[in-house]
């Protein structure tokens, strides 16, 4: 007979992969709006690409994914893999390109706006 | 571990089933749209938040490690710590989520930029004459005011204030013609700001 503690593990794994999966679609399919993911705005309020915010997208996914695939790999040891220092220092500094271009592109709209 | 009483047992059963349908219950609601998760990742300003995106991606990829690693094993079983490279992911994370609406929130523009839009879901849709009735909804951004006025621009049926478009009647002697029904969402609060949606009747 099935034990508590496997149901009660079963299905909370069921509904965070159930969620991953329909949050997955959602993005993949327009249901959730995505516009602008990789863009910033000029002090005029137009639209411009944003390279910081590719780089962090990418570092994003190339985390996430080797994680949850070591994840996968070691699920048997009963401990979550660690992450190399090195991994989180370069995450870490993608986080402080984009946080700083952020930065940077709210300076410019202050001057622009203080100049007029 | 202590034997569990077949009181402890039946009240873990039952918290569980209670839980396990209240996760059920929001899958479901998900699924129907009911809850509408269509601005999950956006700013107040209608655009898409690299950190909010971000922040999303790690919640779930550490959650699902987590319940993984716990599953696995028979019996299922916690780990007994949780690695300090984790705790740091998530707080570079959650802080850089925190710093960047700081930025942001730092000035009004940071806001509201942007102009105002009405979105029409679903953009496209069909249907046939007499037959089963849409439901429309439109999404306002960039307008403090989201209500919006529906009308049907071209072609027949109607459709009432809360975007149900009912589809004309077929004629006595057999349905209409195959046509296109334009229906428009004005926002209340900028008249100016409208979307369209067709509607194919086959």
């Amino acid at each position: 007979m099935i034990q508590l503690r496997e149901a009660a593990a079963y299905f909370v794994l069921f509904f965070v992969a159930a969620m991953a999966c329909a949050i997955a679609i959602k993005l993949l399919t327009g249901g959730i709006n995505m516009q602008g993911l990789l863009y910033g705005r000029t002090a005029r309020g137009k639209l411009y690409f944003s390279p910081e915010r590719v780089q962090l997208l990418l570092f994003t996914l190339w985390t996430a994914i080797s994680y949850l695939a070591d994840a996968g790999q070691n699920r048997r040891s009963g401990k979550l893999p660690e992450i190399p220092e090195a991994t989180l220092a370069m995450l870490a500094g993608s986080h402080m390109i984009y946080l700083g271009g952020k930065a940077m592109a709210m300076i410019r709209m202050k001057n622009y706006k203080g100049g007029n | 571990m202590p034997a569990s009483t077949p009181l402890t047992l039946a009240a873990g059963w039952v918290a569980l089933g209670f839980i396990a349908l209240l996760g059920i219950a929001v899958l479901w609601y998900i699924f129907t749209e009911r809850i509408d998760l269509t601005f999950l990742i956006s700013e107040p300003n209608g655009d898409a938040s690299m950190s909010r995106f971000q922040l999303l991606i790690f919640t779930f990829v550490i959650a699902a490690s987590l319940f993984l690693i716990i599953a696995s094993p028979s019996p299922p079983r916690f780990p007994d710590q949780i690695p300090q490279g984790v705790l740091i992911l998530l707080g570079i994370s959650s802080s850089s989520y925190l710093v960047s609406k700081g930025i942001q929130f730092s000035r009004d523009e940071g806001v509201i930029g942007g102009t105002p839009e009405v979105k029409i879901l679903p953009a496209t849709a069909q249907t046939t004459a007499g037959g089963h009735p849409i439901q429309f909804k439109a999404d306002v951004l960039r307008l403090p005011d989201t209500a919006v006025t529906w009308h049907v621009r071209s072609g027949g049926g109607s459709i009432d204030a809360n975007g149900h478009y009912t589809p004309p009647e077929s004629a006595a002697g057999g349905p209409p013609p195959p046509g296109t029904v334009v229906i428009e969402a004005v926002s209340q609060a900028d008249p100016t700001v409208s979307d369209l949606a067709t509607i194919t009747l086959v």
